[in-house]
């Protein structure tokens, strides 16, 4: 997902750097015309072209979607049939106006020769376009995710399908219960209009909007863009396995693959997806393991002890932690120590990896290595603290040594004094 | 018994009576300053500690930008009583500084300078200039963060000075930035030149003390031509265990602030990591620093680094020539103005190294 959100990146930053060459004036008789209209819905398309729009940028005009004749400075003549006029083009025509360049290879190789040239046929192939196919004209096409003539590159912050914007656009209509009315799921419950309200409470929005990682997912890195779709319960995996392929590849290998219909979404949910916590597993009431496994079977078992051994490995950090922490701050030298305890908290990161492959046994061979390690330091440090207590009781013998020495040297030099007179 | 035997069996082959005449001889002058004597012995002692544990140091450290890092560590955590040898090393390095500025203090004011006491004066000054090249070399030594970017900034002051200012940020870094070349140069400068040019310095401070003799206040030497004579204690026994027992209490000043605040070593330089907040340098070149920091990029159409830089230099040749500027302690009288100067030098010194501290 990363390395195709980078490549589209690229390329659009590639095309953005031809604009800037080949940048053409909206100068035409369709602008002139328009411009001037009263009505909104006439005026605005000419403005948004007149701004920032990529294909006004490399020399396309009003004529190349629309047809028509732009010399023309006469409405019947510039819209007569001779000139192939068509208009504001149908929901079913948007995807035929914007493919025939964009799925012609060798004409965009002109302008983007990396960029894909399959977004009709993946348009097709979306619940957007098979709905567009049987005369639904309020789903999505082209046009209502890219914008008609203001379409900016993706890589534009400001464009509606920037990373940051996509669940915006997607809202629009996915939000909103008017329209969205009539929409089904495949067992015929009504679609819901929450995702984009729980996709905000999620991790992933978190990370892409609060950390600014970019890579982090949003709508069309599950659904796709162009072939949007549902992913389906049983590609769930893999779809997650995108970005976490250690945790697809754990499952994939444990007994759980075969039984949750879901796959991830059964313990992590899908677009609510939440920071994972220690609290998921074990088999106290809040864990999600206790929601399937009771008291008896082998499963609640084998969730207790991961849990166990979890917990045992971080009390373990912590308490070496807190070891070093003391030993550092009667200034032991302790920063190979506190490296060590790094590496101990990357065992303790890999149990919880571990912990997908629903096996005790593998996560408990990953923590012995962590617990190794701060049975290490804990002897490390405690033989620091005991160092420490050394030279405290070795400075006490040296300083009382030495006063004593100075005490006498005292009095030896007072009885010298007065043996020279100097002193009464 | 065996001391004595030693000692005929010497003084049979070398002739001792020379040194028995001066011990036996030798007096200290007793009077209401005479404390400020002790200052000297206490920096020799200070010294000699410094020469002890450097020595034992260098038997494990390693000069290079990839290991004297990590020799300095293993000092500290591993080698024997390394901990101590090495916080020894630096604590008694600042104390040795401190005594240094408390020791040429006191001689300002105690007008000790004067004739013929000259180039005691300057081998003096000269040995308090040693002792902070001692320090601005010593400190990059562990080549840890902090010490890296002091150093950088340090060495950089002196692109300040006029025509040659280049040149000299060249030679001190062995290059244009601090790397490894600048800490095998400071290395070579802390270990051999620096304790070689000491020891030359030192035994003419030290000569000259002995064959001069101490001085005393101009107020004591006055009342002394009135006729009060000037009591006068023996060098050996009654001096020297006095100075003795400030060695030990030194010494033991030392060893407490050893165990008690052990120096810390920080992380290890990187030329790429950013500069850390709070970067400074020791503590007696805190006030320079600090009043470099404050001056304006330029006064009167003049880099004002540049001409804080000079002001400095000026200020050290004046030290170094007070003995000569001062013509009414050469003739006895005293000398209010230059008290007064010394004082408000004295009080801007500690102001400005408080307010170094309390700005970073």
């Amino acid at each position: 997902m990363a390395s195709f959100k980078r490549t589209l990146l690229v390329v659009l930053a590639v095309m953005a750097g031809a604009a800037a060459a080949a940048a053409q004036p909206a100068t035409s008789g369709c602008v002139t015309c328009h411009a001037g209209l009263a009505e909104a819905r006439y005026a605005a398309p000419a403005a948004d072209f007149g701004g920032t729009d990529v294909h006004r940028e490399r020399g396309f005009t009003c004529v190349d979607c629309h047809g028509g004749d732009a010399r023309a400075t006469d409405k019947a003549l510039a819209k007569a049939p001779a000139t192939l006029y068509r208009g504001k083009p149908s929901p079913q025509a948007v995807v035929a106006v914007c493919s025939r360049c964009h799925s012609d290879a060798a004409f965009m190789r002109k302008f983007a020769p990396r960029q894909r040239v399959d977004q009709a046929v993946e348009f097709a192939a979306s619940v957007h376009g098979q709905r567009l196919a049987t005369g639904d004209t309020a789903v999505a096409t082209c046009t209502s995710c890219h914008g008609a003539h203001g379409i900016r590159l993706v890589s534009d912050a400001r464009s509606p399908v920037f990373p940051l914007n996509v669940a915006g656009t997607c809202a629009r209509c996915h939000a909103d219960p008017a329209h969205m009315k009539g929409y089904t799921l495949p067992g015929g419950e009504p679609l819901p209009t929450t995702q984009v309200a729980d996709y905000e409470t999620s991790v992933h929005f978190a990370a892409l909007t609060k950390a600014n990682d970019l890579s982090a997912p949003t709508c069309n890195d599950c659904h796709g863009n162009h072939g949007a779709a549902p992913p389906g319960a049983g590609s769930v995996v893999n779809v997650c396995g995108t970005c976490h392929t250690v945790f697809a590849t754990k499952f994939a290998l444990s007994t759980h693959s075969q039984i949750f219909d879901r796959g991830c979404v059964e313990c992590h949910g899908n677009h609510a997806v939440l920071e994972p916590s220690d609290t998921m597993i074990g088999t106290s009431g809040d864990s999600l393991c206790a929601g399937c496994h009771s008291d008896g079977d082998s499963g609640f078992a084998a969730a207790g002890a991961m849990r166990r051994e979890i917990d045992r490995m971080k009390a373990a950090i912590d308490a070496s932690r807190a070891l070093v922490a003391r030993a550092a701050n009667a200034g032991m030298e302790m920063s190979d120590q506190e490296l060590a305890l790094r590496e101990a908290f990357n065992h303790l990161t890999l149990a919880r990896t571990e912990v997908h492959t629903f096996d005790p046994a593998a996560v408990s061979a990953v923590l012995s290595k962590g617990l190794a390690i701060t049975t290490a330091v804990d002897q490390a440090a405690t033989a620091a603290l005991e160092e420490w207590r050394f030279r405290w009781t070795g400075l006490v013998a040296s300083v009382i040594a030495i006063l004593v020495t100075v005490v006498a040297l005292f009095f030896k030099v007072r009885a010298l004094d007065r043996d020279h007179g100097l002193r009464a | 018994m065996a001391g004595r035997a030693i000692v005929a069996w010497l003084d049979e082959r070398v002739d001792l009576s020379g040194l028995r005449h001066f011990v036996a001889e030798k007096t200290v002058p007793v009077h209401a300053h005479k404390v400020w004597y002790y200052m000297g012995g206490l920096a020799l002692f200070l010294f000699l500690v410094q020469v002890a544990t450097g020595i034992l140091l260098l038997l494990y450290y390693r000069p290079s930008a990839s290991e004297a890092y990590e020799s300095v560590k293993f000092i500290v955590s591993t080698v024997e009583f390394g901990w101590l040898i090495r916080n020894v090393h630096s604590w008694s390095a600042n104390l040795l500084v401190l005594i240094a500025f408390i020791h040429l203090f006191s001689t300002f004011f105690l007008r000790a300078y004067r004739r013929p006491r000259e180039l005691t004066w300057l081998s003096g000054v000269a040995l308090l200039f040693l002792m902070l090249a001692f320090g601005f070399s010593g400190y990059l030594l562990p080549w840890n963060e902090l010490a890296f970017f002091a150093t950088k900034v340090g060495t950089g002051v002196a692109g300040a000075v006029p025509v040659v200012g280049d040149f000299l940020v060249r030679f001190m870094r062995g290059g244009d930035e601090v790397t490894g070349a600048t800490l095998t140069r400071f290395y070579g400068l802390h270990v051999a030149v620096l304790p070689a040019i000491t020891t030359v310095v030192l035994a003419l401070h030290l000569l000259l003390i002995q064959r001069q003799g101490m001085s005393v206040p101009i107020g004591v030497e006055k009342r002394a031509r009135e006729g009060v004579p000037i009591a006068q204690m023996p060098f050996f026994p009654n001096y020297v265990l006095r100075d003795l027992m400030w060695w030990f209490i030194a010494l033991a000043i030392i060893a407490a602030l050893s165990v008690f605040s052990p120096w810390e070593l920080g992380q290890k330089a990187d030329a790429f990591a950013p500069v850390p907040a709070g970067i400074r340098p020791e503590w007696y070149f805190l006030a320079m620093f600090q009043l470099l920091k404050m001056l304006p990029s330029h006064i009167l159409g003049l880099e004002g680094e540049m001409l804080g830089v000079l002001g400095f230099s000026l200020i050290a040749v004046a030290v170094l020539l007070v003995p000569f500027l001062d013509t009414r302690a050469a003739r006895g009288e005293p000398n209010r103005p230059l008290t007064v100067i010394g004082i408000v030098g004295l009080i801007l010194f500690i102001a400005f190294t408080i307010y170094g501290y309390v700005a970073a």
